[in-house]
């Protein structure tokens, strides 16, 4: 394998390898230039995928101490664990479940198509859905997405996603589809056909399922150009007298710190540690952090309006066995102000396995007792959704530094803030209404609303804007106020739009790769 | 987690007797350091118990938990007595158990004159542990229960749950759309005419 010099100071140093970052580090490579990956978890391959949700939980998830604040869910039920990310080797990408929806036109243009809203933070992001398209259609070929852009068909039907889609054609919803999927219906790119293993986020253990762990990151290394440093966590991004990052200091598995110098920098850790690394990168030039001369960084935090719902149908469904996330009902994602609320949400059908329906059914110090174990009892006939909708951005939503508190390496622990607006109150009901009328209409006798996951998909905050006084970056993920420094990740979404955020992550990784290199090429930096 | 249209069951006689079998339980998962998830509340757990005590423990696990149709009283004799060995290494928080049990009586006995495991309404007995449930003796005993009912292979099959499948192929020929009070999904030929042009 490639090794770099730590005083190589003609690499694009990367930070994190997970949908954004592993994706830059291959699409670089492509077009010849060298980078060196830090990531701050381990080593992972599809052999280490095991079909238990608690052991792969322990394995891979990121336990670094972080707090959750204000007046979401988190703060009580999740208090150390805001969000449920992965650390190691292809990041989030590992357990992610694989729905890849692109954005719709309205979702890229909030502002003008909602106005000012209260309390919110809403903004335009600076490209469009018709700039995007064809980087979509990139991403979908890259990541082997079922539908028209591929070819591939969409995935069979599993039980679950049957009761879910019978009773949207009984109550007459039409946008209903077991796709768009980042999952080999058939075999494609050197990866075989999904086995409807179950376990999808506890990571594909045959490699049926996009991520960067089995496509981008050894694509990477094999081409000879890029070097991917495990247990590496990035403490510091160097700049000169010039206001130009020129290297980031890192921590090996020992704790040693080394310093690997860079001609370009690309943070991508997702959005606690994006912003947490900036502004624990603040100096004398820069004393609010580096690239914040907005006040944006760290701000805006979005994780989407969410809830988890299940109906207990008159007959057995079985819904682990198969895909865990088997279909998707987009009927309403709109924008329809007369429902009361801003934006749209989609229905995804999700099952749980046992231990986890019986940790999030009443997550929390009361979830226990007569009705709870009543509702585990009724787990073989539930089917059930995770119902995602538009995260309005709040500047006051964010991540911000613990004052006194250090982790293992000594730099202040992180703490999310989030406070629901009422928009999410509006939309949280519509979504629970919806999905009980799709399945009372099949029979379901009783149904579970329960509250949010600790969050999964993670936004905002170093969003990107047109202009330097609102947002961290510009179109291309190059920070305003330095030339050489980009964001590659989920951070810099201006708003949250009602999909999962990872088909949209690697169209501007790809983009953003293609703009580095005509960027290097003609010496601008 | 709110219940909409909830139609609750009478429940049955709790299981009584002998059983069947040991209960298998992994203490190891029952240590699981699972803190991050599972919120705030710190593990605390006591030494030995007397009789009276004991006859307590098993009776709030069960209230806890209670599955009197799927699982016999020794499952969860073997919870109380992971509960019980867990404490053995640690006296400070043994007296912390001990207590928080004695709480639980004296609670059942200023609200109804009574021990808490002479109470009959199950319903009354859950109103007496709701009092406890943010104290960490409580969080302590109910993860362990916790661990060893839903994270437990052995029971998972009465709840209808068949846990890993990457073994057996997955489950794509055992069952993952095979049930028939809803129509089947697309056939393959339909799906691909789906996705072309
Ligand atoms: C259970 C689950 C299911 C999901 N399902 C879907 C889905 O179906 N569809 C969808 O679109 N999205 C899904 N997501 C979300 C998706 O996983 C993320 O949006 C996506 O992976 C984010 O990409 P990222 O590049 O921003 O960060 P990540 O993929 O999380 O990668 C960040 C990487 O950076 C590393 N890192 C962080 N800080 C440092 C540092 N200082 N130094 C070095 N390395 C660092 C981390 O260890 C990590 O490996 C799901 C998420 C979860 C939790
Ligand atoms: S259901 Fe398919 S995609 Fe999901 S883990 Fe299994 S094989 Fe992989």
């Amino acid at each position: 394998m490639t090794v770099f010099e730590k005083t190589d100071d003609s690499v694009v140093v990367i930070i994190g390898s997970g949908a954004g970052g592993g994706t830059v580090a291959n699409e670089l490579a492509k077009k010849g230039i060298k980078s060196v990956v830090l990531e701050a978890g381990k080593r992972l391959d599809s052999s280490d995928m095991e079909n238990d949700e608690w052991t792969m939980f322990q394995k891979i998830s990121w336990l670094d101490k972080r707090y959750s604040a204000g007046g979401w869910h988190g703060s009580v039920n999740h208090p150390t664990l805001p969000a449920w990310i992965v650390k190691g080797y292809g990041g989030s990408t590992v357990h992610w479940a694989g729905v890849a929806l692109r954005f719709k036109e309205f979702e890229f243009k909030t502002r003008s198509t909602y106005g000012a809203v209260e309390g919110a933070n809403v903004e335009d992001w600076p490209v469009s859905l018709e700039e995007m398209t064809p980087w979509y259609e990139k991403a979908e070929m890259k990541m082997g997405v079922t539908g028209k852009t591929t070819g591939m068909p969409h995935l069979p039907w599993n039980n679950g996603f049957r009761v879910l889609a019978e009773g949207c054609r009984r109550t007459g919803r039409t946008d209903y589809n077991s796709g768009p999927m980042a999952i080999n219906s058939v075999e494609n790119d050197d990866r075989p056909a999904c086995q409807q293993i179950g376990f999808c986020m506890q990571g594909c253990a045959i490699g049926a399922k996009w991520s960067t762990m089995v496509t981008e990151l050894p694509r990477a290394e094999e081409s000879g150009l890029c070097e991917i440093r495990t247990d590496a966590m990035a403490l510091k991004i160097e700049h000169d007298a010039s206001g130009k990052v020129t290297g980031v200091l890192y921590a090996d598995a020992e704790g040693n710190q080394h310093l690997q110098k860079a001609r370009v920098v690309c943070v991508a850790g997702n959005s606690i540690e994006s912003p947490r690394l900036l502004l624990n990168s603040a100096s004398e030039m820069f004393p609010d952090g580096l690239a914040n001369s907005s006040g944006q960084v760290g701000k805006n935090y979005m994780c989407h309006t969410s809830t988890g719902i299940y109906a207990v149908m008159p007959e057995k469904v079985h819904m682990f066995r198969g895909t865990s996330v088997a279909g998707i009902v987009g009927d309403d994602v709109k924008h329809e102000p007369a429902r009361g609320f801003n934006g749209g949400y989609y229905l995804e059908f999700l099952s749980l396995g046992l231990p986890f329906m019986g940790a999030f059914l009443e997550p929390g110090n009361t979830g226990w007792g007569r009705s709870f174990s009543r509702a585990m009892e009724q787990y073989d006939h539930m089917s059930g959704v995770w119902a995602l909708g538009e995260d309005l951005a709040q500047e006051q939503n964010g991540v911000t530094l613990h004052g006194s508190e250090v982790d293992q390496h000594g730099l202040p622990v992180p703490i999310v803030a989030k406070t629901p607006h009422n928009n999410d109150h509006a939309m949280t009901a519509h979504m629970v209404e919806s999905t009980s009328q799709i399945y009372e209409s099949v029979g379901a006798t009783d149904i579970y609303e329960l509250p949010p996951y600790p969050a999964s998909h993670n936004m905002g905050t170093n969003r990107m804007h047109a202009d330097a006084d609102k947002g961290v970056v510009n179109a291309y993920g190059q920070s305003h106020d330095i030339d050489n420094l980009f964001v590659s990740d989920g951070s810099q979404f201006t708003s949250s739009g009602a999909c999962n955020p990872t088909l949209t992550i690697v169209a501007l990784a790809i983009r953003q790769a293609e703009y580095i290199a005509q960027e290097m090429n003609a010496q601008n930096i | 987690m709110n219940i909409r249209f909830h139609r609750q069951k009478k429940s049955k006689q709790d299981h009584i007797g002998v059983s069947r079998r040991m209960f298998l339980m992994t203490t190891a998962m029952a240590g699981v350091t699972t803190s991050a998830m599972l919120g705030s509340a710190t593990r605390s757990l006591a030494a030995p118990l007397d009789a009276g005590q004991d006859a307590t423990l098993l009776r709030m696990v069960q209230d806890i938990y209670p599955h009197p149709d799927l699982l016999e009283v020794s499952h969860y004799e073997g919870i109380a007595a992971t509960v019980t060995t867990n404490t053995e290494a640690d006296a400070a928080t043994a007296k912390d158990l001990r207590d928080g049990l004695a709480r639980i009586d004296a609670q059942a006995d200023a609200l109804f004159g009574m021990p808490y495991t002479e109470i009959e309404d199950p319903d009354a007995r859950e109103g007496v542990l709701r009092k406890f449930q943010h104290d960490g003796f409580f969080q302590g005993v109910r993860w362990t229960a916790y661990f060893a009912i839903y994270n437990n292979v052995d029971v998972w099959p009465l709840f209808g749950y068949q846990g890993s499948s990457v073994e057996h192929g997955g489950y794509i020929d055992r069952g993952f759309s095979d049930i028939t009070f809803v129509p089947q999904g697309p056939t393959l030929e339909e799906r691909m005419a789906a996705v072309k042009g």
